[in-house]
């Protein structure tokens, strides 16, 4: 790939830019006992998402290539299931930690 | 062969190296059944969750996983070594939406598609107990019941440097330092093996230079990733003490998977106390899921380490410069994985 970003290397600009976001990213939560919980929480999942384009992307390919759509969207297609898995197992049922049925517990198949 | 499609080394014809219909993953995979099936076996909590159980009668079997795995593993890159990217089969024409793509990229990308499932599977465990367990921190200054499970996240250790507050740098605690050095690690490493690929397709170098540059860059990424095991040793078992820098490892601090006393000490002066708490759930979350991480650093190192050698025989040019791609789009999931992992255990 010989891909251009505002006139520079596609790799080279995104590696730059990587290490920038992730000495920032350490930099913030060094500094995080002054900050509120929500502005932390903002700021990590903010540079976490550009970092994640950023490496899919250029270093993984889905853009700059010919075929890079398609497999965008093969690389896309577990974002449904994900996505329900996060709702239905991770934010629900605050009680489930105490009430796991019994065949989800250490143990049930002789393991 | 026979049924090579019309192409002098068809997919079958292993003597000249044609990977792409190898029976070789199928072992490795029935091998990584086997051992893990017999190791978890090998090791099973008590019944008080708070300690195991060791049998020795399973390790056998473990071991000849092992053994299935590695033997698979010498049949598939005997089975590569000589490949030279004569053959690259592609979908055809009637195969949309992947007409004219390399299968094995797609192939790539389905095995990529299952392992976000597992880091997804990993995540909502840790949203799901994390959302729902009450925090340690918001205990403070409550009298609580000795054995009270709460979350005392592993940012407490290495985020805020747990009890110990030695912080050389001044802007963030010795603790976070492993944590920091392979975040920046893995995305070196990510920067290597595309430069390896991009080297790699270049026809304007000699075969020999073009191939001591692809090693070079192979073997950065293989230094690297081995780097940033070593850190995880260093950050769960061993510490350090190197100078000015120093900070205990998480076993020394307590903070493993079936610690149910757990004594926390917070605050200062008038405001310090402490309580003695259960962080098994908070244990075992952050130990699963960065171990997971590591086995698949691991997996890399192995896979690297194959690539270098044959880097180093001057096996990859334009020809089958893919094949480093391939493997590529492995690495920088890894990576990625990280990008989650990290401000998710080490840093919130």
């Amino acid at each position: 790939m010989s891909a251009k970003i505002m006139g520079f290397d596609a790799y080279n600009f995104n590696f730059f830019w990587l290490m920038l976001l992730t000495a920032v990213e350490v930099g913030v939560v060094a500094q995080s006992e002054n900050m509120a919980w929500a502005t932390l929480v903002f700021v990590l999942v903010s540079i976490g998402i550009v970092k994640f384009v950023g490496i899919a992307a250029v270093f993984m390919h889905l853009r700059f290539a010919p075929e890079s759509n398609v497999l965008t969207a093969t690389a896309l297609f577990p974002v449904i299931f994900i996505v329900l898995l996060v709702l239905m197992v991770g934010l629900t049922s605050p009680s489930a930690v105490e009430n796991l049925p019994a065949f989800c517990r250490p143990g049930y198949y002789g393991l | 062969m026979s049924d090579d499609h019309g192409y002098h080394h068809g997919p079958h014809d292993w003597s000249h190296g044609a990977p792409h219909n190898s029976w070789a993953p199928i072992v490795i995979s029935l091998g990584s059944g086997v051992f893990l099936f017999f190791f978890a076996k090998a090791f099973t909590m008590n019944e008080g969750m708070n300690g195991y159980i060791y049998d020795s009668a399973p390790l056998p079997l473990a071991i000849a996983g092992l053994a299935i795995i590695f033997a698979g593993l010498i049949a598939w890159w005997k089975q590569d070594f000589s490949f030279d990217g004569s053959y690259e089969p592609q979908a055809t024409h009637g195969s949309a939406p992947f007409s004219n793509v390399d299968i094995r990229k797609v192939g790539m990308w389905v095995f990529l598609m299952s392992e976000m499932m597992i880091f997804s599977s990993l995540f909502s465990t840790y949203i799901r107990y994390r959302t729902s367990i009450v925090s340690c921190y918001s205990l403070e200054g409550t009298v609580v019941e000795p054995g009270t499970a709460c979350w005392l996240p592993a940012s407490y250790f290495i985020a805020k440097g747990g009890e110990h507050a030695n912080s050389t740098l001044g802007f963030m605690p010795d603790a976070l330092v492993p944590g920091a050095i392979n975040t920046f690690a893995l995305i070196i490493s990510s920067y290597t093996i595309v430069m390896a690929l991009k080297t790699a397709k270049r026809t304007d170098l000699e075969h020999a230079e073009r191939s001591i540059k692809v090693r070079n860059y192979l073997g950065a990424t293989f230094c690297l990733a081995t780097l940033f095991l070593v850190m995880k040793m260093v950050e769960w078992f061993i510490g350090f003490h190197i100078g000015p820098f120093e900070a205990p490892s998480l076993l020394s601090d307590q903070f493993t998977i079936h610690n149910d006393a757990y004594t926390y000490n917070y605050g200062h002066g008038a405001e310090a106390g402490a309580m003695t708490v259960d962080i098994r759930m908070a244990a075992s979350a952050f130990y699963l899921t960065t171990g997971t991480h590591g086995v698949h650093v691991f997996a890399g190192i192995i896979g690297l380490g194959y690539m270098v050698v044959k880097a180093h025989k001057g096996g990859y040019g334009p020809g089958n410069a893919v094949s480093i791609e391939y493997f590529g789009l492995y690495w920088h999931f890894v990576d990625l994985a990280w990008v989650a992992v990290f401000p998710a255990f080490y840093l919130y």
